[in-house]
C-alpha cells in the first residue's frame, strides 16, 4: 500500500509537471479518462455522459474512450490513458477476467481505477467497484413477470452474454423465482449476447419450434426490444415480454402497450458516483469506503415507465 | 473464509473418523481443497451461512432488535436519523437500511400453501395488517445478509456468490422456525427479526429469527 501511494504520488506529480505545460487544464484538477464498452447501446452511453458531465462539474478534464468488449482493444487505451497522465480511470470493462492485469497495469503507473457496472474477479486493485444490485433487481423482474404470467405456461429465457458475470447473476436471480413456481415451465434457454438483431433471430427460431409458449424473459432491454421484434413480425403481441436495464426503447414499448416490465439499473447516477469517489480519491488519498458496493435497481412497468429517462427516474 | 472452511472439512472428517471406530485417512488438506474448489456456490455459501448463523449471526441480529413501534415512529420523523439509531446498511449511495424490529400482533391474512408461505399482521390493533412475515422456505430479499455488518460485499468473489450467501441466510432462518401445521389465521403472533426497509407506506417484510404463536 504504502509502496503504491508514493507511485501514486509521483505519478501524481509528474501530471502536475504536465499541466503546467499545457493550457487546456482549466481549473487544474487534472485528467479523468472514462472508458465504456460502445455507445451503440444507450446504457453505456448514459454512463459515459454521466461520468463526463459530473467531472466537468468537478473542475476536471476528461477523455471518452470506448473499448467496444474488446479486452485488446481495452488494454490500448489504458496504454493511452497512462502516456496521457490521466489521474483516475471511470471504467466499464470488457471482461471480468482480462481486465485484471490492465487495471493493475494502471495502479502501477500510479492511476487508480473506479469500476462501475461489471465486476473483475479481484479485489484490491481497483479503488472502488460499484455495480447495480443485479440479483435484487433480476428479482423484481422475475416478480412481475411471475405476476403477470398468472403462476403458469410455457416461458422462454434469453441470457446475454457469457463471459459476464451479470448475465449470470441476472439468470440466477430469475430463477430463484421462477423456479418456486412449478406450473410455468421454461421451454427454451439460450444465449443472444445482449444483442438485437441476435435475439430477433433468435426467438424467430424458438418460435419456430415452440409456438405454445406465454412469456419471454430477458437478461437486457436490447435483446427484449429484438425478441418483442420478432413476436410483433408473427403476430405474437401477446406474448409477455421482460427486460432489464430500463432504456427508453423499452420505457417507450411499455407505455405503447408492447414490452411489459424492465428493471432500472441507475447508470447515469452510478457513473457519477464513481466520479465523486475519483475525486475524493486524487484529493485525499482515500474515497472512505469500501472497495465493492451494490446499487439497488427499481423495477418499471406502466405504473412509473413515464418518470423514466435516460437511466434514470425522476420523483 | 477459504482456511475456515478448511478447517470445518478437517473436523468433519476427524468426527466421522472417531464415530466409526476405523482408522479413516486423515483428509490431505491440498485435496480438501480441491474438494472445496469443486463444490457449487450455493452449497459453499450454504455451508457458510450454517457455520456463522449461531456464532455471529444471531447474535447481531439481537444488537439490532428494537419495538417495531419504536422503530417505525422514528422512521416517520427521519429516515436516516432513525437508520443511524436502529438500523444498518451496507455501505453504498442507494442501499437501504435493515432494521430489527420486534412486535406482537393478531394474524388477519396468511397464504400457507404457498412455497412463499406468510403471514399478514395487525401490529396496532385496527384490524389491518401492517407487516408481512415471510415463513419461506421461500424467502425473499437479502435483509439478514445486509444487516450484518460483518458481511462485506468486497470480501466476496463476485455479485453470484454474495447472493447465494443471502439466500443460505434465509434457508437457515426458514429453518429455525416452528412453524404451525393448522392454519393460524386468527391467532395471536410474537416475532423477532430483520426487514428491509424500503418507505413509510410499504408494509415491513419480515424475515423471522423467532416466532412464537398464542392463543386469538
Amino acid at each position: 500500500m504504502n509502496t503504491n501511494r508514493r507511485v501514486f504520488v509521483s505519478g501524481l506529480a509528474a501530471a502536475v509537471t504536465l499541466a503546467s505545460t499545457s493550457i487546456v487544464r482549466a481549473q487544474g484538477k487534472g485528467l479523468i479518462a472514462i472508458i465504456t464498452p460502445s455507445h451503440d447501446n444507450p446504457f453505456f452511453k448514459a454512463e459515459a455522459v454521466g461520468a463526463e458531465a459530473r467531472a466537468q462539474e468537478l473542475g476536471y478534464e476528461t477523455i471518452v474512450l470506448v473499448h467496444d468488449d474488446d479486452p485488446n482493444k481495452q488494454s490500448e487505451l489504458f496504454d493511452t490513458a497512462i502516456a496521457r497522465g490521466a489521474d483516475a480511470i471511470v471504467l466499464d470493462n470488457a471482461g471480468a477476467d482480462a481486465t485484471v492485469a490492465v487495471v493493475k497495469r494502471a495502479l502501477d503507473a500510479g492511476i487508480p481505477s473506479f469500476l462501475i457496472d461489471r465486476e473483475i474477479k479481484e479485489s484490491g486493485i481497483a479503488i472502488s467497484q460499484i455495480v447495480s444490485n443485479n440479483y435484487q433487481g433480476a428479482q423484481l423482474g422475475a416478480e412481475e413477470f411471475v405476476t403477470i404470467m398468472g403462476e403458469e405456461g410455457n416461458y422462454v429465457e434469453l441470457l446475454g452474454r457469457e463471459a459476464d458475470t451479470n448475465a449470470g447473476i441476472r439468470s440466477s436471480g430469475y430463477h430463484d423465482i421462477i423456479d418456486q413456481y412449478p406450473d410455468l415451465v421454461m421451454v427454451a434457454q439460450q444465449s443472444a449476447n445482449w444483442s438485437q438483431t441476435e435475439a430477433f433471430e433468435k426467438m424467430e427460431s424458438i418460435l419456430q419450434a415452440n409456438p405454445d409458449i406465454k412469456g419471454v424473459i430477458c437478461g437486457n432491454d436490447t435483446m427484449a426490444m429484438g425478441a418483442w421484434a420478432a413476436l410483433e413480425a408473427a403476430g405474437r403481441n401477446e406474448v409477455i415480454v421482460v427486460g432489464f436495464d430500463g432504456s427508453n426503447d423499452v420505457r417507450d414499448s411499455i407505455l405503447a402497450g408492447g414490452i411489459k416490465a424492465t428493471v432500472l439499473q441507475p447508470a447515469y447516477r452510478q457513473a457519477q458516483i464513481a466520479v465523486e469517489q475519483a475525486d475524493q480519491y486524487i484529493q485525499t488519498g482515500s474515497t472512505g469506503l469500501q472497495e465493492k458496493q451494490l446499487m439497488d435497481c427499481v423495477l418499471i412497468n406502466s405504473d412509473n415507465a413515464a418518470d423514466l429517462e435516460t437511466f434514470a427516474l425522476s420523483s | 473464509m477459504r482456511p475456515t472452511l478448511q478447517i470445518s472439512v478437517f473436523l468433519l472428517s476427524s468426527l466421522v473418523a472417531l464415530g466409526g471406530c476405523k482408522i479413516v485417512k486423515n483428509a490431505d488438506p491440498a485435496e480438501a481443497g480441491q474438494a472445496e474448489e469443486a463444490q457449487t456456490d450455493q452449497a459453499r455459501m450454504a455451508a457458510l451461512a450454517r457455520e456463522i448463523w449461531e456464532p455471529q449471526v444471531l447474535p447481531a441480529v439481537a444488537d439490532l432488535l428494537a419495538p417495531l413501534a419504536d422503530v417505525r415512529a422514528a422512521l416517520a420523523q427521519d429516515v436516516d436519523a432513525a437508520g443511524a439509531k436502529y438500523g444498518y446498511k451496507p455501505v453504498g449511495e442507494a442501499s437501504a437500511w435493515n432494521f430489527g424490529v420486534t412486535g406482537t400482533g393478531v394474524i388477519v391474512e396468511t397464504k400457507m400453501k404457498s412455497r412463499a408461505a406468510k403471514l399478514q399482521v395487525d401490529t396496532v390493533g385496527d384490524g389491518k395488517p401492517d407487516v408481512t412475515i415471510q415463513l419461506g422456505p421461500i424467502i425473499r430479499g437479502t435483509a439478514l445478509r445486509d444487516a450484518m455488518s460483518f458481511l462485506s460485499f468486497t470480501d466476496f468473489r463476485d455479485q453470484i456468490e454474495f447472493a447465494k450467501l443471502a439466500g443460505g441466510l434465509n434457508a437457515m432462518a426458514h429453518e429455525n422456525l416452528m412453524i404451525p401445521t393448522e392454519d393460524p389465521i386468527g391467532k395471536t403472533v410474537s416475532f423477532a427479526g430483520i426487514y428491509t426497509f424500503k418507505d413509510v407506506e410499504s408494509r415491513p417484510e419480515i424475515v423471522p429469527t423467532t416466532l412464537t404463536f398464542g392463543a386469538p
